[in-house]
């Protein structure tokens, strides 16, 4: 008896071990593998430096490679460049770049580059998209052979996070394939041109069909990345997307409607749903002022027949819009009812939703005052796009609340380059509902609202918004700039020139065995430390 | 019959000419263009202004219609302003998708009209005669999208994923030559849905022709003579009356493949096929000027090009139709 | 041998047979219709088909005392719920009522549907006779017109046209919805009845009409457009159906109606992500084209087959 009761314990020992060793070795990274991703939009070209979109922009944060990149929670870490260093009057950054980057097509990473880089975005004739940010830049040194010193006009507190992620962050080329390729080609996605120093070089882009990128063997990290080959299709409908997530045809869906993730959940139980924070607005904007003579973005401004009156503002805008509804049906409760004008999750953001609580008597009083009543009903136009299912429940739910004022609210539905043309060409409009674009900190926020950006759909001319800006951009401490913020957030609610009702919800889905991905919202997505565990 | 093909290819031109200049004006009346996307979060009007004068956009659009007009007899079909790359490529890249779309739905179309046209011919007014025709008819009277998220539902979520989801998957290798030419055979499970969904449609209206036809030939004396020499009636039917019953079908499957090729913009839309319907959709959308007229060209061509087809295979199935000068 | 009718909805192709089968319908009497009528009371498929019209225009007319509740009226305490005796077809994202939705939508199938094709006509019909009649250089150029029309396939012209008018919601947006596919289908109308007049322009009583002094329209009314009329209203009622169905996948594209005005096309489109959960906010839009199409199609070739024996 005894005998046998050892015999087992031991047995039950070992198979124990065993377990315990096969755990641990499933644990560890498995090279190789091809991930196969799904976008939701197509890619519109890979000029990384001019192009807009995001689906470009995940491309490029493989392909390309920065000086220094970001972590989920705010650090900023080394990525081509090992170290630098601040100066104390926040003039000089000066970067130390690793020895052995190397770019795709052979040539090496060195200050020249970085020089060569940042030359051409300060350069207009490149007309690329981040030049706004870069205006404190004076000038950039090569101090030595692998140590590049920007140099600033004047302290400008967000240089490094600009540099980091705002939309690629700085993107390294190389000059020897820049030189000999044109906008053209890169835009058209030649191998031979869109060169970076990332951890996954081009193979080719099918326009609509596929994109493949392939492991760079000489990347200056290590070890990565696991995987040999990453395959990205275009596939735009969300009930296909699904079908082919649950037949394991796709490992990972890179932006996935909000409104279809319980479906998806309910499909794929053991599916890893990411999601965090939200870090785009979804807005409900009015238009302040339209152009005096007709033409449009003219200096000369005339005040908005409805919505240059801050009571109709906040009548409709503040006290008639239940954000709490809207939340409730768009997103099954999945999302922050917002008012301020940064986004939950970004850097330095301030609660300011109590401003404008949900108050139909109010909104009714206001727009009395404002001379609207039964004998003179207030009635507007409420413009989306077609972009995403969720903009037009969340239009129709405001109309229906609009009903509740006894006002009415006509929807119109139009393609996204229409909507773009009238939300940032000063088009005729009275109100929209969409989530513009994800933000990192109030900073980043400046190309969207100051009073001089062409995105500043609204059209308002209040230069105290930019005064904000200014401030806080320059403030090297940041207690201080967080009060900034909060001022700011404050004043713009209170002002309404920029209208939230939420937070917009952002999902990425992965398959089970896909390991090693970290969730960076919209700002990142890396593959480098993704491994497929099949 | 030399002269009649070359009268009929010289008329073909003007009416080509005539759509693509319709095309390209009505884009250009469309409120949007390319540069406005092109430029995204940077777009400022003094830029724009110098992009559409790079890019000619800023010229009269008769102009512009001339130009694209040289630089099409040259062999160029131009570049997307968006992406720069060569319309022509991209095109040809989506071309063998829509083709092996077209003739799957077309074999699928034919498997289930030939049966129930000789079915619905040979038992005339008979409970065959009624299914076969009501089945045809109900299969016109669905929308293919309607079919097709059936068939996903069924095929794709049910049933265990028995049949894939997406249309089209990319099999490496096999760009980036000019056509795309990916295993057709070995991506024919994943267009088998897509092309039942289009096929059920077309099979309709081939089997109430086919049947038609058929049912002409039985009543005449083609038939009668031949029973009356004591030939069996099967033999006598599939021979005689399936080729009588040819040319209506051949004018309509030409029509109907002529409608495919930039049509089947849903059931590609749906089930994530790169073909040339959402080709042409999404360069609408996005206002791509000239991949539009690229699609648009290519649509035209096929379209008269198929036609031109249909009569001239005419002439092989009917030896008495003949054209003259 | 006449050429064929090209393009457009090859539903309404023009067989090389039937224009024998009008000659013969002409001489057998002076009045088709009646021995039409006769054919048309024995066909089930007509009569089964007529029956889901009539059907289908009592919901549309009477949507506002059959729908149990508002068609867009959200009720967020209401979402996605099962089919309960208070939501017999359930509810959908916004907790609109879905019975609701597809008894109103009958109004804008019909709607678009059926203006659709009578726009076409009235548009379609007279360039038809004046290119028929008059021939020459008239003909030649309503024709070449007509060509241009009929080489876009059907779905790139009505959504370049969409694209164009820019789909709005409401009245407006419908009128738009409905002039689009009228455009496309116009040249149906006019190469069907040109084909006719040709037929009948050259016979020796229109000759005779002439010579007795009587005035061309008066001629076209009353020899000429009567003749057409069995084949344009065969075409017409198939043409609403295929109209019902562009207009549905129009709207399935986004591109057609716009919300909140109920649409089968629409809801179909919106409610398929969740056909697992909530089956029937996708199936009934869609079994509601169907049958709606299915009805229009059987009386359809009900009439066909009733005005042109020979085609049976």
């Amino acid at each position: 008896m005894r005998m046998r009761r050892l015999r087992l314990g031991v047995a039950a020992c070992l198979a124990v071990s065993l377990v315990a060793a096969g755990v641990t070795t499933a644990d560890a990274q498995k090279r190789g593998g091809t991930l196969r991703v799904a976008y939701g939009n197509e890619i519109l070209g890979l000029d990384f430096h001019t192009l807009p979109g995001y689906e470009m922009l995940w491309v490029a944060s493989n392909v390309g490679c920065g000086l220094i990149s970001l972590t989920p929670d705010g650090k900023i870490v080394p990525d081509a460049a090992e170290s630098w260093e601040i100066s104390p009057d926040g003039l000089a950054y000066t970067f130390k770049l690793k020895k052995n980057v190397l770019f795709h097509d052979g040539t090496r990473l060195d200050a020249s580059v970085v020089k060569f880089n940042i030359d051409r975005i300060l350069d207009p004739a490149t007309r690329a998209s981040t030049r706004t940010f870069y205006a404190p830049v004076h000038s950039v040194e090569v101090l030595d052979s692998h140590t590049a010193q920007i140099r600033l006009k004047y302290p400008y507190a967000f240089m490094m996070h600009m540099l980091a992620a705002y939309r690629t962050g700085l993107i390294l080329h190389s000059p020897t394939a820049t030189q000999k390729y044109s906008v053209e080609d890169r835009k058209a996605g030649k191998p031979e041109a869109v060169v970076g120093c990332g951890p996954f070089k081009l193979v080719e882009w099918a326009k609509g069909t596929h994109l493949v990128m392939d492991r760079f063997d000489k990347y200056f990290e290590p070890g990565v990345p696991y995987l040999d080959r990453i395959v990205i299709r275009v596939i735009k409908d969300a009930v296909t997307q699904m079908a082919a997530f649950k037949a394991g045809e796709i490992d990972f869906i890179a932006d996935f409607s909000a409104d279809h993730v319980d479906t998806l959940r309910a499909q794929n139980p053991r599916a890893q749903i990411l999601t965090g924070k939200e870090t785009t607005p979804m807005v409900a904007m009015m238009k302040v002022t339209v152009p005096a003579d007709g033409k449009p973005m003219s200096k000369d401004r005339a005040p908005h027949a409805i919505f240059n009156d801050i009571r109709v503002r906040k009548a409709v805008g503040c006290y008639g819009i239940d954000r709490k509804e809207i939340v409730k049906i768009a997103y099954k409760g999945q999302a922050t009812p917002w008012l301020g004008i940064i986004p939950p999750g970004s850097l330095d953001t301030v609660d300011v939703t109590h401003m404008c609580p949900y108050d139909p008597a109010k909104a009714k009083t206001l727009l009395a005052e404002a001379g609207y009543g039964p004998q003179k009903p207030l009635t507007f136009e409420l413009m989306t796009n077609t972009e995403k299912s969720v903009f037009h429940v969340i239009a129709t739910v405001i109309k229906e609340q609009m009903a509740r004022l006894g006002v009415t609210a006509n929807l119109r539905l139009v393609d996204k380059p229409s909507w773009m043309l009238t939300a940032t060409q000063d088009g005729p409009f009275d109100m929209y509902v969409e989530d513009l674009a994800s933000l990192l900190s109030v900073d980043q926020n400046a190309y969207l609202s100051a009073t001089t950006a062409g995105w500043n759909s609204t059209r308002h001319v209040d230069t105290k918004v930019d005064e904000y800006y200014a401030r806080y951009a320059r403030e090297m401490d940041p207690a201080k700039r967080r009060a900034i913020a909060k001022e700011f957030q404050e004043f713009s609610a209170d002002k309404l020139y920029w209208n939230t009702i939420s937070g917009s919800p952002f999902y990425q889905i992965a398959q089970p065995w896909m390991k090693g991905y970290v969730y960076q919202a919209e700002f990142k997505v890396f593959y480098k430390k993704v491994w497929l565990d099949k | 019959m030399r002269i009649y093909l070359l009268k009929r290819l010289i008329e073909i031109v003007p009416t080509i000419l005539m759509i693509t200049f319709v095309v390209f004006v009505m884009m250009r009346s469309i409120p949007g263009d390319p540069v406005v996307a092109l430029l995204g979060d940077a777009y400022t009007e003094d830029d724009a202004i110098k992009v559409r004068a790079e890019y000619g956009l800023d010229r009269p659009v008769l102009v512009q219609y001339v130009i694209w007009l040289g630089k099409l007899v040259r062999g160029d079909w131009g570049h997307s302003i968006l992406n720069g790359r060569p319309v022509l490529n991209d095109v040809l890249i989506r071309l063998p998708v829509t083709l092996e779309l077209i003739v799957l739905s077309m074999a699928v179309a034919l498997a289930i009209a030939i049966p129930a046209a000789i079915i619905g011919a040979v038992r005339q007014n008979t409970w065959a005669d009624y299914t076969a025709t009501s089945v045809a008819m109900i299969g016109v009277s669905i929308p293919e999208f309607f079919i097709g998220v059936l068939l996903l539902l069924a095929f794709s979520i049910g049933m265990g994923g028995m049949l894939p989801s997406s249309g089209w998957v990319y099999l490496p290798g096999t760009c980036p030559t000019i056509v795309c030419a990916a295993s057709l055979l070995g991506n024919a499970h994943h267009v088998l849905m897509p092309a039942i969904a289009l096929g059920i449609g077309r099979a309709a209206l081939l089997t109430r022709l086919l049947r038609a036809s058929m049912l002409e030939v039985i009543r005449t004396e083609y038939v009668t003579t031949a029973r009356a020499k004591g030939l069996a009636e099967r033999p006598v039917v599939l021979k005689h009356a399936l080729k009588n019953a040819l040319i209506p079908t051949v004018t309509v499957m030409g029509l109907q493949i002529g409608f495919l090729i930039g049509g089947a913009i849903v059931v590609e839309t749906l089930f994530a096929m790169p073909g040339l319907g959402t080709f042409g959709i999404d360069a609408i959308i996005a206002r791509d000027y000239q991949q539009v007229q690229g699609f648009a060209l290519l649509t035209a061509i096929a379209f008269v090009g198929m036609n031109l087809l249909v009569d001239i295979t005419y002439t092989f199935l009917d030896p008495r139709i003949r054209y003259t000068g | 041998m006449t050429a064929p009718i090209r393009g457009g909805s090859t539903r309404e192709v023009d067989l090389p047979v039937s224009e024998a089968a009008w000659d013969g319908a002409r001489e057998r009497s002076d009045s088709p219709f009646v021995q039409g009528v006769k054919r048309l009371r024995k066909s089930v498929t007509a009569l089964v088909g007529l029956a889901i019209v009539v059907l289908l225009l009592v919901v549309a007319i009477f949507a506002d005392v059959l729908a149990p509740l508002s068609p867009t009226t959200n009720d967020q305490t209401a979402m996605f719920q099962q089919p309960t005796w208070a939501h017999p077809l359930g509810t959908d994202q916004m907790g609109r009522d879905m019975l609701s939705r597809i008894i109103y939508g009958t109004r804008i199938s019909l709607l678009v549907g059926v203006s659709s094709v009578l726009l076409a006509l009235f548009v379609g019909v007279p360039f038809g006779l004046i290119a028929g009649y008059y021939g020459g250089r008239t003909d030649r150029v309503i024709m070449r017109m007509m060509d241009l029309i009929l080489a876009f396939p059907i779905y790139l012209l009505a959504i370049i046209l969409m694209v164009i008018f820019t789909p709005t919601a409401g009245l407006l947006g419908t009128i738009k919805v409905t002039g689009a596919i009228a455009i496309v289908r116009i040249p149906i109308y006019a190469r069907l009845v040109r084909g006719s007049v040709l037929s009948i322009k050259e016979k020796e009583y229109i000759e005779a009409c002439r010579a007795l002094g009587l005035r061309d329209p008066w001629i076209v009314l009353r020899h000429v457009l009567p003749n057409c009329l069995a084949p344009i209203i065969v075409t017409t009622t198939l043409g609403i159906a295929t109209s019902i169905i562009v207009e549905a996948t129009l709207s399935f594209l986004g591109l057609g109606t716009q919300p909140p005005t109920p649409s089968w096309g629409w809801d179909l489109k919106a409610n398929v992500a969740f056909i697992q959960s909530n089956v029937w906010l996708s199936l009934f839009p869609g079994l509601a084209i169907f049958v709606t199409v299915l009805g229009f199609n059987l009386f359809g070739d009900g009439l066909r087959d009733a005005l042109d024996p020979r085609l049976k």
